[in-house]
This record gives C-alpha cells, sequence and structure tokens, in this order.
C-alpha cells in the first residue's frame, strides 16, 4: 500500500500537460491569408471571429474562418488553448448562429494540407496549423 | 390565413425587408465574389412518442403511439458586402394537431448589419423577422442539433403559445462589450409577434367570433459570459402585446399582455454542464365583456439540468422542471373551486431522463422518458376535453435528425 501513495506521489509530481501556458502556447499558430494587412490579433477578436460572431477583421475585411472537424486533435488544442473555450461550445456557437440567423457558419476543412490550402488561396481567410506546419503561401498572426 | 401560401405576418415581414435587401444591390461584377458567401442548410427531424395517459404530440397514448412530431427546415444567408448579413429560414413544423400545421413558414429573415468593430466591442441591427433572445434555447427551439433534449423543458419552453415567442417583424439592436475574462452581450428588439390559433386555444377563445391581432411589442436580453463561457447568466424581458378585435356575439374587444421574466445561469466544464433557467410570467388580459375572461395570473416555473457528454459522441441527461400556471394557487385548487375543472391543470413537475447520440456529426439520434405530475403544459388540441385529463402520466420520446 505505501507503495501506491508514493507512485499516486510521485504522478503528482509530474509536470501536468497542457495545464500551463508556456509549454503550449506555441503548439498551435493562427494563420491568414497574404492579403490580411493584421500581423496580430487580440484573443477577444479571435474569439469572436472563430465563434461567428464578429465578421470582420479589426480593420474592416470580412474574416473567412476554415476549422478542423470538430474531433480532431488539433481543433481541440486550438479551441482550449488560443481561444479557452471547449469545442463543443464553440459547435454551439455556430449551430446557433445558422440557425437563428445571426451568423454563418465557419469553412470546413478535414486535414492540416487542407488548411492551408484554402487559407492560401481565399482572401480574408483565417485558419490554424500546428506551429510548424506553416509554409509560405500563409501569414502567421500573432496573439496579442 | 389559411390558402394563401405565406400567413399575412409573413408577408408584414417581408415588406419589411424587401427595401432593405433592394438597397444592398449589389454590381454584376461583384455578384460573383458575393456568391461564393452563400451558405445553404438544413434539417429533418422525425419524433416518436408514446403515453401511458394523455395526449402528447398526436394520439400518443394509442397503443401505436404517434409520429405526429416532424420539423424540416431550410436556410440560406449570404454576406453581399463585408459587414451585412442577409439570412432567411423556412420551417414546416407538425406537433400533433392537423396536417396543415406543416405548412412553411418564415421562420426567420433579417438583414443584419454590423458597425465598425473593435477588439473589445461589437455592435449590429436586424431588421426583418427575428428571432426573440428569449432565455437559452428560445432562438433555435426547432433545431434538434441545438437542443440539449427532444423536448425543451416545457415550463419555459412551452409549446401551447409558442407562436407569440417564436420571433417578430421589427428591429433589433445587439451589442458585445468584452473586458477582461467577460463579455456582456445586449439585444434589444421591439416589433410585432406572431399569432397563431394555438394562443386562442389557449385562451379558450378559438370557438369564438372574433380575432387576435399583435400589437407593438418589445423584448431584450442581457448575457453575461465569464471565462469563454465557462459561466453564462442571462437576464431576458418581454411585454408582447396582443388585441382581441371580437366581432357580433363574442366576448367583446380586449387587451392582453404578456410579460415573461427569466434569469438563466449556466456552469460549463469540459464534459459537463449544469444549467438551470427560472421564469416569472405574468399574464393579464382585460376589457373583455366576459368576466372570465379577464384575468391576471403570474406563473412561475424553473428546472435545473444536468448533462454530460461521454466519449465523443454520446450525451446523457436529467432534468427536473417545474411549473406553476398561478404562483398564488401552485395546488391549483382555488382554482378548482371556481371553474371545477381539475387542479392538476394548473401545474407540471416533470422528471426527464435521456440520451443522445451522434455517431455521426450529420445524425443524432436521441431518446428521453418523462415522469410527469400535472398537466399543466399539455396541449390543448391533443386533449380537448381538459376534465378527462389524467393528473400522473409517463412519456417516452424517440427522435432522430440528420443536417445537410
Amino acid at each position: 500500500m505505501p507503495q501506491l501513495w508514493l507512485a499516486v506521489f510521485l504522478l503528482l509530481l509530474l509536470p501536468m500537460p497542457s495545464a500551463t501556458a508556456e509549454t503550449t502556447d506555441d503548439s498551435v499558430a493562427l494563420i491568414a491569408h497574404p492579403n490580411v494587412r493584421a500581423v496580430s490579433l487580440h484573443p477577444n477578436s479571435a474569439r469572436a471571429i472563430f465563434a461567428m460572431r464578429q465578421r470582420t477583421w479589426p480593420d474592416g475585411q470580412a474574416a473567412n474562418v476554415f476549422v478542423l472537424p470538430d474531433d480532431d486533435p488539433l481543433h481541440a488544442r486550438f479551441s482550449k488553448e488560443l481561444l479557452n473555450v471547449f469545442p463543443h461550445q464553440l459547435k454551439m456557437a455556430w449551430d446557433r448562429a445558422v440557425f437563428s440567423g445571426t451568423g454563418q457558419a465557419p469553412g470546413r476543412v478535414s486535414t492540416q494540407s487542407e488548411m492551408l490550402e484554402r487559407v492560401a488561396t481565399t482572401p480574408g481567410a483565417i485558419g490554424y496549423v500546428e506551429k510548424g506546419g506553416a509554409d509560405a503561401r500563409v501569414r502567421i498572426i500573432e496573439l496579442q | 390565413m389559411r390558402g394563401s401560401a405565406l400567413s399575412n405576418s409573413s408577408k408584414r415581414a417581408l415588406r419589411l425587408l424587401l427595401p432593405v435587401v433592394g438597397a444592398l444591390a449589389v454590381t454584376p461584377a461583384a455578384a460573383e465574389g458575393v456568391m461564393d458567401t452563400l451558405q445553404m442548410q438544413g434539417f429533418v427531424s422525425q419524433g416518436y412518442v408514446v403515453t401511458n395517459r394523455n395526449n402528447f404530440f398526436g394520439p400518443s397514448s394509442d397503443s401505436g403511439g404517434s409520429l405526429e412530431y416532424t420539423e424540416v427546415g431550410v436556410n440560406a444567408s449570404l454576406r453581399p458586402r463585408s459587414d451585412v448579413l442577409i439570412a432567411a429560414q423556412v420551417l414546416s413544423r407538425r406537433a400533433g394537431g392537423d396536417g396543415s400545421d406543416a405548412k412553411p413558414k418564415l421562420d426567420h429573415g433579417v438583414v443584419d448589419y454590423q458597425l465598425p468593430t473593435s477588439p473589445h466591442r461589437t455592435i449590429g441591427i436586424q431588421a426583418g423577422r427575428f428571432k426573440n433572445p428569449f432565455g437559452f434555447y428560445n432562438q433555435t427551439r426547432d433545431v434538434a442539433f441545438t437542443r440539449p433534449s427532444i423536448l425543451l423543458p416545457q415550463s419555459i419552453y412551452f409549446d401551447r403559445t409558442r407562436s407569440i415567442a417564436l420571433a417578430a417583424d421589427g428591429l433589433s439592436v445587439y451589442g458585445a462589450e468584452r473586458m477582461g475574462r467577460g463579455e456582456i452581450h445586449v439585444q434589444a428588439g421591439a416589433g410585432w409577434p406572431q399569432v397563431d390559433d394555438d394562443v386562442e386555444e389557449a385562451l379558450g377563445l378559438d370557438q369564438a367570433p372574433g380575432s387576435l391581432k399583435a400589437k407593438p411589442s418589445a423584448i431584450g436580453q442581457v448575457r453575461y459570459e465569464h471565462n469563454g463561457g465557462r459561466i453564462i447568466a442571462a437576464l431576458s424581458a418581454a411585454n408582447v402585446r396582443l388585441r382581441y378585435d371580437s366581432r357580433t356575439g363574442g366576448p367583446g374587444n380586449g387587451e392582453i399582455k404578456f410579460q415573461p421574466l427569466i434569469f438563466s445561469l449556466q456552469y460549463n466544464a469540459e464534459k459537463w454542464s449544469l444549467t438551470g433557467e427560472y421564469a416569472l410570467r405574468r399574464f393579464k388580459s382585460e376589457r373583455f365583456d366576459v368576466p372570465m375572461l379577464n384575468r391576471d395570473d403570474t406563473g412561475e416555473s424553473g428546472y435545473i439540468q444536468y448533462s454530460r457528454r461521454i466519449l465523443s459522441d454520446w450525451q446523457w441527461f436529467v432534468r427536473y422542471d417545474v411549473l406553476h400556471a398561478d404562483r398564488s394557487d401552485r395546488s391549483g385548487r382555488a382554482f378548482e373551486d371556481e371553474t371545477g375543472l381539475p387542479a392538476h391543470t394548473r401545474f407540471a413537475k416533470d422528471l426527464t431522463v435521456g440520451l443522445q447520440w451522434s455517431f455521426h456529426p450529420q445524425v443524432l439520434l436521441a431518446a428521453e422518458y418523462h415522469r410527469v405530475d400535472g398537466t399543466g403544459w399539455l396541449p390543448r388540441r391533443d386533449n380537448p376535453d381538459v376534465a378527462d385529463t389524467e393528473r400522473r402520466w409517463n412519456m417516452l420520446l424517440l427522435q432522430t435528425s440528420l443536417r445537410f
């Protein structure tokens, strides 16, 4: 029995995965079409845009939102770490917008390479990829 | 109303909308880009209802149960400019009653303009037929994919006078203010609500010679979302006004006011949510020649619900939901003494457990079981003789929903 308690104690000492900002902030990158003038985005704006509540970039340009499937692990990380919302809340926000006439649904892509492709070719586009996964066709947007 | 393709209120909504749509007409060169923003979505839901006593949404207490619960909706939206959204949805719904109820209606149809935004503020205005921000669920109450259960808690989202709660034809202003870890959302609207036969039935005016008309009404909601929506609190209030135009032999002209106030609170964790809503519903009718029609009651209702997401595509919930038609006569005994009608028609206590399974993003299967004491929200059209209703009854609901 004492061994078990020791094991539990040691487990508690291990760094908590994805619990602290420093270890996770750099794992997902916001990306945008090169014609987007913004180089950074306030977290509030990012959340409002991805929740489909705000339809433009801060300078007035139309925002075109792209997301991975709800059950994609990167989508879950993106929601929780960059936007600070759970994926089920985002999904509910989209459904409410679409079915109440207050907003549109985000564009859906099924893979990160498709995400890059669509963001690179859609003016005003915003999306996300694993950091290091972005290429020269898109612009990285920093969160302020 | 019957016989024309669109109801009078739908025509009124279109009259409000068309000039605005015309003013936004785009040049042919820009039209192609605009068509890229076109989105169309829809859903179909079919329910199956079985009750041991009383009828809900059709002859549910018959041996075969009832399949008279169908919802079909199609919507389209377009962004002709970066700051403008045009959106409309047509809904066909049958919930008991007769087949003609399924005639498609304009559920919402709006032109939505958003002012230039900042990271901390969004302000917009909607013109046309806008959905009423009433509690957490009213705006998408007919869309299975947005509901935690097959039936929304009937104490607040009851079916018997649903038409006046749905949407209004007029103007609505909304705003969001984001600060620190919280967001405040405000929406205020003014317009004409829709009045269908359900309201006349609920008021006992359906056999009388005369008709109910909507008068300019107001609705508003203030909602606070903390820390990305972990905690959501909302207060909704409305002042819905109707006028009864009596004809010869009728109960005389009357005025009706419906003033609900709803407090809503929700806690969201990653795997579970706890939701509660509480409503005070003041109902006042006056100036009728028939004294029994002049009333001033305040109804009281509320529910608490725990829902839990399991695996990635299953969710179950348990809910306790209570309604009192008149908070000064919760047991309904005073009503029974006065009218001779059963006391149990004035309250309902509903314990529900249910399960949802979305094995594909476009498919939702759901089942739930209700154990009900009282018939306070039982639709009258399914049970024409209230003296014939039973106080304690159980209900099983199954539903399949598809979206496209």
